[in-house]
């Protein structure tokens, strides 16, 4: 039920395709009150699409993140542009080339 | 992290869940000062929304009624401003980035000055929006950031972690590459996804690849035609990646993100970093076609499809290749050889 798994995508050099990568994963229990309360409410309202800025808010280039957590009805992800993830899940991905 | 760090981080942040501030501010097991720090976050975020709504409100309507702005002369003001590796834009403004020590500073206003000049003197454009706006960039973005972006209103630009990639103001394509999404942002206003993200993508990489040609005075046949080559780390050279993206040769391998070169292999929903190289393809083709510097002719029949049409946010690739044939035959009309160079290599792509 813990564990939540993160993938960094997009940017300039297009993270998640064949080379650049970037994952990390984090258990729920060690992130603060304030950090699962904002992890929640994402998931509640952006089950499964890109949470969408405002009309213009022309982020290009910019990062998104992939979010899933195990739920008792299964796996939810999300993705969500960067500024709207908690700093510590950003914290827990490291970039790498494959 | 701490709650100190975290509250710290949401007050910071631009976009947080109005209702995530609410419930903070109100959240009793936080200290009065913390509250009131959410509640005074909440209340900036709504005029800062406001705020950007009216701006954004005030470009459609100058856009649906086709007004240019006055045209202000001269080359636009150019400013930097230092994140000091935090992720809250814009940052610290330095007084006198062109005399800056720090390089990156330095190079950012630099390399921004000479985009401004390119537009300027080669296309006759008056900065991102041809009326003069100020060009504003933020460097030193965050911590080991692997990234430049556009946000909708300056340029961010990352130093890299060292190993992967080195500082992204290093590669005058990507500065450029970065400034170009925001002439899109005034003019086509491509969508972001699809095809038009290819586009809108691709427009990036033509014009940040036609700037560092130009900053070199390189025929067609002298550019190397990379996209990042600049900004690669020790890292990604080891394992023999010599850049992002290669518009000669979309798939190579020596790409750290190769690319589709032909619109067979185009998938609705692919990473518009992706898909362009469909387009930077047909350009370098034709491009090379043409001859001589890839600004003079190819260069001239882009920006003209980029800027003397209406906004086409959900524009299909073959719309635009249709409209560079249509552009080449009526700015070059006497020119057969320039007709066929564009017709063939957008066919080459499947378009
Ligand atoms: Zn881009």
């Amino acid at each position: 039920m813990g564990l939540i798994k993160i993938e960094k995508i997009g940017g300039l050099g297009g993270f998640g395709g064949p080379h650049l990568k970037s994952y990390g994963e984090r258990d729920v229990a060690e992130l603060l009150l304030a950090d699962r309360t904002a992890l929640n409410l994402l998931f509640s309202r952006r089950k499964g699409k890109l949470l969408k800025l405002p009309n213009n808010m022309q982020i290009r280039d910019g990062f998104n993140y992939r979010i899933s957590r195990e739920t008792e009805a299964g796996i939810e992800t999300i993705v969500v542009p960067e500024s709207m993830v908690p700093a510590a899940l950003i914290a827990c991905i490291k970039d790498s080339i494959e | 992290m701490s709650l100190q760090t975290a509250h710290n981080h949401l007050c910071q942040c631009s976009i947080v869940p109005r209702d995530v501030l609410k419930r903070f501010s109100e959240d009793i097991k936080l200290t009065e000062k913390e509250r009131k720090c959410f509640s005074d976050t909440a209340l900036i975020d709504g005029e800062l929304r406001k705020l950007r709504a009216q701006a954004g409100k005030l470009t459609n309507i100058i856009n649906t009624l086709s007004l240019a702005p006055v045209v202000i002369a001269g080359t636009p003001a150019i400013t930097v401003a230092n994140c000091n590796h935090s992720q809250t834009l814009p940052g610290t403004p330095i007084s006198t980035p062109g005399s800056s020590t720090d390089l990156t500073i330095k190079r950012a206003y630099d390399e921004t000055k000479a985009v401004a000049q390119f537009y300027k003197n080669v296309f006759g454009r008056n900065s991102i929006d041809n009326a003069g706006m100020t060009l504003g960039s933020s460097v030193h973005y965050g911590t080991n950031y692997n990234n430049a972006f556009w946000n909708g209103m300056r340029m961010a630009y990352g130093d890299g972690d060292g190993n992967i990639f080195i500082d992204f103001t290093q590669s005058t394509d990507v500065i450029c590459h970065e400034l170009t999404h925001g002439v899109t942002q005034h003019t086509l206003q491509l969508a972001y996804s699809n095809e038009a993200g290819g586009l809108n993508e691709s427009l990036s990489d033509v014009f940040g690849s036609m700037f560092r040609q130009w900053r070199l005075d390189q025929m067609v046949n002298q550019a190397d035609w990379l996209i990042g080559h600049d900004i690669m780390g020790p890292g990604a050279t080891a394992r023999h990646f010599t850049c992002l993206r290669d518009m000669a040769n979309p798939g190579a391998v020596h790409c750290l993100a190769p690319q589709p070169s032909h619109f067979s292999e185009y998938k609705p929903g692919m990473d518009p970093h992706y898909s362009s190289g469909i387009a930077n393809f047909a350009f370098y083709k034709i491009a090379m076609a043409i001859g001589g510097k890839s600004w003079e002719k190819a260069g001239q029949i882009w920006y003209k499809a980029m800027v003397d049409f209406k906004p086409s946010p959900n524009m299909k690739m073959k719309s635009f290749a249709n409209r560079t044939r249509k552009l080449t035959a009526s700015m070059y009309p006497a020119n057969a050889a320039l007709r066929t160079a564009v017709d063939a290599g957008w066919l080459a792509v499947g378009l």
